[in-house]
């Protein structure tokens, strides 16, 4: 080997070196997050906000409260979607309270909401479909991608009627999710809502879940329904003589 | 065990300040949180479903009369977790019930706790059942 040779090898080890040892290294793991889970405490949790809507939403939401609230005083409540079990959508099933499972698989995260047995898919390394090429439904359309140990979720296309916390959002509103475990033990959604065109700003808040260790997640179906909205808009409950 | 799981449960909701989302699958604006009443009397229909359940009842009034109360549980999902199963309550059986009446007089109301046939007390895992007072 003459000497120009010698150094040539040299050089091409010490080129490569660092890529064969990133090749050599394990991927980052992904952290398992597959499992049942509920809401819990957390107390480190970043502060939640208000949602901060522009004036005219404002007043949407304001109209909207205070006729349930009126309603309500009446002891007449108002009909909801959830009363005719059509469940929260997003964001309003990671709010739990029942339990709620993630499943991890190829290409996909699955979570169920118990409740009504509400199902979103996140679909993992794809890019996000432009707004008006998704149809608004419930749950909308999720794209994701592991960021090292935290899952971020973008989710856009959710049903103008399908409201969380009584907030009005427009077809322009993304869904931005940070999911990561915060100890060995609590996992946290970190959620920004993004509406230019509802939103004063980013509306930020947290959920926070623990395992429920053994749980067999338990069906859901709204098979006995005794309320109906009758003509007025309001909840009633069917007559006892109707019932088989 | 039972009390213990309702207490949990009662815990986490004023905790996590979720009785208004998914928990509660419509309003109990309809019920009296102020007072309860107790009705004595037999099952003539176990509704075990979601959203919730329901307990039909005959309740003999003073007079000898048959009145028909609707009562109301929760889903029985949330049920399950807190130790009820569908074959506690059977027709037939003379059980006493602790409920909120409705607001409007109907003979309906929030079922919160049963004393079944054979004599063992279970609570209803009710959204944020703390808020209603149990009265003589």
């Amino acid at each position: 080997m003459t000497i120009h040779k010698l150094i040539a090898v040299l050089l091409y080890c010490t080129a490569f070196q660092p890529l064969m040892a990133w090749a050599q290294a394990p991927l980052a793991a992904i952290p398992d997050i597959t499992g049942v889970w509920e809401r819990a405490k957390d107390p480190t949790a970043p502060v939640s906000q208000q949602a901060q809507l522009k004036p005219q939403y404002l007043k949407v939401k304001q109209a909207l409260l205070q006729a349930q609230s009126e309603a309500n005083a009446k002891g007449q409540p108002l009909a909801t979607r959830l009363m005719q079990c059509q469940g929260d959508g997003m964001p309003g099933m990671m709010g739990g309270p029942f339990p709620m499972e993630v499943i991890q698989s190829k290409g996909q995260v699955t979570i169920i909401q118990e409740a009504y047995t509400q199902v979103r898919r996140i679909y993992l390394d794809q890019a996000q479909k432009p707004i008006a090429d998704v149809e608004p439904s419930f749950f909308g359309h999720s794209v994701g991608h592991w960021d090292q140990a935290t899952l971020i979720i973008e989710t856009i296309g959710i049903k103008e009627e399908v409201m969380y916390q009584n907030m009005p959002h427009s077809d322009q509103m993304r869904i931005k999710e940070k999911i990561y475990y915060a100890t060995p033990d609590l996992l946290r959604d970190e959620i920004t809502i993004e509406d230019p065109v509802v939103l004063e700003k980013p509306w930020v808040f947290t959920l926070s879940y623990k395992r429920i260790p053994d749980y067999q997640m338990l069906e859901y179906v709204c098979e006995g329904n005794r309320y109906y909205v009758d003509e007025k808009g309001q909840q009633k409950m069917l007559p006892a003589s109707s019932i088989k | 065990m039972m009390l213990v799981t309702h207490v949990r449960l009662i815990g986490l909701f004023l905790t996590l300040g979720m009785v208004s989302s998914s928990l509660a699958h419509h309003s109990f604006a309809v019920y009296d949180n102020s007072r309860s009443q107790t009705l004595k009397g037999v099952v003539t229909q176990w509704q075990w479903s979601n959203p919730h359940a329901y307990l039909e009842l005959d309740v003999k009034d003073a007079a000898g009369a048959l009145k028909h109360y609707v009562l109301e549980g929760t889903s029985i999902n949330i049920m399950m977790r807190g130790g009820w199963r569908s074959n506690m309550i059977n027709v037939g059986d003379q059980v006493t019930a602790v409920a909120a009446p409705t607001l409007n007089g109907e003979s309906t109301g929030l079922l919160l706790e049963v004393t079944l046939a054979n004599g063992q007390i279970i609570e209803m895992p009710i959204p944020a059942g703390y808020s209603f007072k149990r009265t003589p």
